[in-house]
């Protein structure tokens, strides 16, 4: 672990923020784990889109736990599991598990905005708020959620 | 004009979190020192009542689409709303929303997403200088924008 006073000086990440960013690390965790789930379940073509959706919450997991670690702080861990919000056993659950990962990830950046004024973290966090709410629109519109753009992503 | 260079380390610290392509938070560009007068929520709700008003022209124009953008209609009614509620809290004095500009007759799904990227930049601008209180809103009003403009290809 790096020695927190080394680089507790770089400006703009205070504890809210740091705090903020270990929240949104776990919500990611949970959306990999989730779409690893989701897969086994769905018919090819959403399969790939699952894919591919996972993998872009791989990189957000790996740019968190960079930036944390960078801060001198222990990124906070994948659980072994996690509950879901009804059980996964067909295509329509496993749409339902992506939407509610998404939804998770959508609020857990709005509140990094929420917790931080510095302008950088904030201008990321805006850019993948925008780009969980298009994922998160294909599971909606997939599972008949509507509208498939909420008003007000990650509120 | 402020530095607006940070050093080495904090460099480094983002190039790892900002992996997502830019595609809100345009430039970012110096913010001179001194305080808008206007509150910059106004210029948002404007730019929502006038995307609706477009959505709903090109509603109109294209009936067939009229299913796919009534939500987005929808969804900037409201978000004109809240910013206006927003702006009145602030400030109970501040004048009243004027009306949405008319569309012309032919309002095309390009000129739609067009007009949607941009609030999306211009929401996004804001969204990084709010106070902590109102950000939330005005990143979902921005992610809301980019997004659609995203799926209306």
């Amino acid at each position: 672990m790096t020695d927190r006073r080394a680089v507790a000086s770089v400006p703009g990440y205070d504890d809210a923020t740091i705090a903020a960013l270990q929240d949104v690390l776990a919500a990611e965790h949970a959306a990999v784990w989730a779409y690893t789930l989701a897969i086994a379940f769905l018919p090819a073509d959403e399969a790939d889109q699952a894919r591919a959706d996972a993998e872009a919450h791989r990189k957000l997991r790996a740019a968190l736990e960079a930036t944390v670690s960078q801060l001198g702080e222990r990124p906070v861990a994948a659980q072994p599991a996690y509950t879901t919000p009804q059980p996964v056993v067909d295509a329509e659950s496993a749409g339902a598990l992506a939407e509610a990962a998404e939804t998770d990830t959508m609020v857990a950046w709005r509140s990094v905005m929420q917790r931080t004024t510095t302008r950088d973290v904030r201008a990321g966090a805006l850019e993948t708020l925008a780009a969980s709410t298009v994922r998160c629109s294909r599971w909606r519109a997939a599972v008949g959620s509507a509208p498939a753009i909420p008003a007000f992503p990650g509120q | 004009m402020r530095d607006l260079h940070p050093g080495p380390t904090r460099r480094q610290v983002l190039a790892a979190l900002l992996l997502a392509p830019a595609a809100v938070a345009g430039l970012g560009a110096c913010s001179l020192g001194a305080k808008p007068q206007v509150d910059p929520l106004v210029a948002l709700a404007d730019q929502a009542r006038a995307d609706a008003a477009l959505a709903a022209a090109a509603a109109a124009a294209q009936p067939d689409l009229a299913a796919r953008l009534e939500p987005l209609r929808a969804a900037r009614t409201e978000h004109a709303a809240a910013l206006d509620a927003e702006v009145a809290r602030q400030d109970p004095d501040a004048p009243p929303p004027g009306p949405a500009p008319t569309p012309g007759p032919q309002v095309t799904l390009g000129a739609l997403r067009e007009a949607l990227q941009a609030s999306g930049r211009s929401a996004g601008e804001v969204a990084l200088d709010v106070p902590t209180d109102r950000v939330g809103l005005v990143a979902s009003v921005a992610a809301c924008c980019a997004a659609y403009a995203a799926v209306l290809a």
